[in-house]
């Protein structure tokens, strides 16, 4: 009887640890499916063109970094407690996702003038829900060139798009446009003065196609602009002349582009000899026919 | 002393004995079988090939310049002896005339045999690029062909009414054949005219048009920007290569059809001393190139050609490489120089040997390069870094020099191999007294 009491005991038990442990295992299987979204998001203004957020979805699985492709951001507008929806994104095979401002105007800033953007991913089966807040103010770059004892400069003013107002000490790269990453010409800091402008000397000798150098104020990752760039054609380089024969009659070029010489005396030999090949045939002809 | 009609009897076409049966019976069998390997190619692709990424031109393209190279015997005998007026060349004539149709012939097949989609062939004429050698490849191949056929058949019209006339009673049939290719012929002066004129416009013709041949697939290799092939040697080393090659075939023929078909009355041991001596000029010739094309890039070469040549002089393909030039040109020229090596039989030995050594001297000069490309391919299985052609290669390979011999054999069983009318006109024989003295 005794035994009967321990089996029916030891029996419960087990199938209570069993159904324990399922259960416990169901939970563990969910934490283990959704992982952490880790959002991140730059402002970039380029003058004369557009405004966009450079946004890139990153997570660690199984202790790697990883890009999150394919996950739809939604982008509010938060105004105090309000959230107004300006659009939406996809992320790419890489994790990032561009977001165009298409009118910076209809944004309402806050009371300091400042834009808050939320980026909101809802979550789905494979990683939680995320956001991320961003906030900037606009500022504008205004360049041009000037000439002065023979030495040609760029001169560049920062203001506060809002205020109107010069923003001082801040640092401006003046580069010139290449054709993998920009190449820096004057200080390693030119800060802006009390009037938020800065003067940088352009050396000579830079090449440039027809002698046309492009060249960029860049305002980089400012904790309250963000990142401001202007661009701004400058005829001070030295010429280079494109080497590239892809427009030419060359040997190498594809069959519409064959060299006059080549398609003339190719030609001529083929038909040369093709006609002496028929004059020929013709001549049998004529001994067919020529009995006496 | 000969007369007209045992002369006639002598060199006109005989029926096939016993041997020739059963020696026709071998090539069909070979060429057969090949052609079955070729559609199992077509089936499965060029997998069955050993070509991969590295050796992308196998044993089909050497055995295609082996063909080019030998093609141009027609050139050279006909043509050269023609206007350099050596009398000799009569009895030979016809016989490189055969060779050189049969090779090129052969040579359009097999360079057809090497693309995986033959289908697509007619895309080379219409989506041709004037600037690559091989539009101008696809374009010369048949012109010499059909220049080739010209330049045997002109001279065999009047040979076609002798033997229409000849055959009228034994053979009722073929004599209707050569009666329908000899045009009606009746050595009328207008028609010895039109005759002679244009066989002297094809021998002109030909000979820039076989230098352009020859030219022409030396540019295949040497444009290609390629160790050991990067060589502005390259055409005149094809063309000494295609001397030496042709006229060992010629020699090699010659003797069979002399012994085969008993003309030793017509060529004498005088053609095999002049053609020897024509064979060692011809490799004392290639010799000189091939000094030319490997000695100067041992002093000069850079890293990737000092691997390359290694390979050849001490390396996988040094016995190959060494062979094909001792034994193939070295040894050749050395007996030639000899007059007892100019004799019928040394002389047959000699340019088979010569003919070997030609067919394995275009395997050198293809495969070794192809397996060292400037920027080596990433990744690939070791096998590709050799190269040794497959079974199906071979067999199709094998069948496509059966098919050559095949062409040679029934050229020669349905032509008369030694101009009748012209020899004839030689020894003062003809019916008629008017003189042919072209062929």
């Amino acid at each position: 009887m005794k035994n009967q009491l321990k089996f029916r005991f030891i029996f419960l038990a087990l199938v209570g640890a069993f159904l324990l442990s399922t259960s416990f295992q169901n939970l563990h299987a969910q934490d283990v499916k959704k992982n952490k979204v880790r959002l991140k998001a730059d402002y970039v203004k380029i003058m004369d063109g557009f405004s966009y957020l450079k946004i890139s979805a990153g997570s660690k699985i199984k202790k790697q970094n990883t890009k999150v492709s394919n996950i739809e951001l939604n982008i509010y507008n938060v105004l105090d407690d309000e959230k107004i929806k300006i659009g939406n994104v996809m992320t790419n095979m890489k994790g990032e996702s561009k977001f165009i401002f298409k009118n910076l105007n209809k944004i309402k800033p806050d009371s300091t003038s400042t834009y808050n953007i939320l980026i909101s991913f809802k979550g789905n089966d494979s990683f939680k829900k995320a956001t991320k807040r961003i906030s900037f103010k606009n500022a504008n770059i205004e360049a041009k060139l000037i000439k002065k004892d023979s030495i040609n400069y760029i001169t560049a003013t920062l203001t506060d798009a809002s205020s109107n107002k010069p923003i001082t000490d801040e640092s401006l790269d003046i580069q010139v446009q290449r054709l993998f990453r920009p190449l820096k010409i004057g200080e390693e800091f030119n800060n802006t003065d009390q009037d938020g402008t800065i003067i940088v000397p352009i050396e000579k000798g830079i090449p440039g196609i027809d002698g046309i150098l492009t060249l960029e104020v860049v305002l980089n990752d400012n904790d309250d602009y963000g990142t401001v760039k202007t661009l701004i054609k400058a005829p001070l380089g030295t010429t280079i002349d494109d080497e590239s024969t892809f427009n030419d009659r060359t040997l190498w070029s594809p069959r519409s582009k064959t060299p006059i010489f080549l398609l003339i005396f190719a030609n001529l030999i083929i038909f040369g000899i093709w006609a002496i090949i028929i004059y020929l045939i013709l001549n049998l002809l004529k001994i067919s026919k020529s009995k006496i | 002393m000969k007369n007209f009609k045992t002369l006639v009897k002598d060199l006109a076409p005989k029926k096939f004995g016993k041997f020739d049966i059963i020696w026709t019976c071998f090539l069909v069998l070979i060429i057969i079988i090949g052609i079955v390997a070729y559609i199992d190619q077509l089936i499965k692709g060029q997998e069955v090939t050993n070509m991969r990424d590295y050796a992308l031109w196998g044993i089909y393209i050497s055995n295609f310049v082996f063909f080019v190279a030998t093609s141009f015997v027609g050139s050279v005998t006909v043509a050269i002896l023609r206007l350099t007026n050596n009398e000799w060349r009569t009895p030979l004539v016809r016989i490189a005339e055969i060779i050189s149709v049969a090779a090129i012939v052969m040579a359009g097949i097999t360079i057809m045999i090497d693309m995986a989609r033959p289908d697509r062939l007619l895309n080379l004429f219409i989506h041709a690029r004037l600037q690559s050698p091989i539009t101008w490849d696809v374009f010369i191949i048949p012109t010499y062909i059909l220049i080739s056929l010209l330049l045997l058949y002109f001279p065999l019209i009047p040979d076609f009414a002798i033997l229409k006339k000849y055959f009228k009673k034994k053979d009722p049939k073929l004599s209707k054949w050569y009666g329908k290719l000899s045009l009606n012929w009746t050595g009328s002066i207008a028609q010895k005219a039109i005759q002679t004129k244009s066989i002297r416009i094809i021998a002109i013709m030909i000979i820039p048009v076989g230098l352009l041949l020859q030219t022409i697939d030396a540019w295949l290799f040497s444009t290609t920007y390629r160790i050991g092939w990067d060589s502005t040697n390259f055409a005149p080393y094809f063309i000494s290569g295609a001397l030496v090659a042709g006229i060992g075939a010629l020699v090699s023929v010659i003797y069979v059809v002399r012994k085969h078909k008993k003309l030793e009355y017509y060529i004498t041991d005088f053609h095999f001393d002049k053609l020897g001596k024509l064979l060692v000029l011809a490799c004392l010739t290639y010799l000189y190139f091939n000094i030319n094309e490997y000695l100067i890039p041992a002093f000069t070469s850079k890293k990737g050609e000092s691997i390359h040549l290694d390979t050849l002089f001490t390396g996988a393909y040094a016995p190959l490489f060494w062979s094909v030039t001792i034994i193939g040109l070295i040894f050749p020229i050395i007996i030639l120089l000899f007059k007892k090596g100019r004799k019928p039989l040394p002389m047959f030995i000699v340019g088979l040997v010569v003919v070997v050594g030609s067919w394995w001297k275009r395997f050198v000069i293809v495969t070794p390069t192809l397996l060292h490309p400037f920027l080596p391919i990433q990744g690939v299985p070791e096998s590709w870094h050799h190269y040794f052609p497959s079974l199906h290669e071979w067999l199709i390979t094998v069948a496509t020099l059966a098919m050559a011999l095949l062409i040679i054999t029934l050229l020669v069983r349905y032509l008369p191999v030694i101009p009748i009318q012209r020899t004839a006109d030689e020894l003062g024989l003809s019916e008629n007294k008017i003189k042919n003295t072209e062929s």
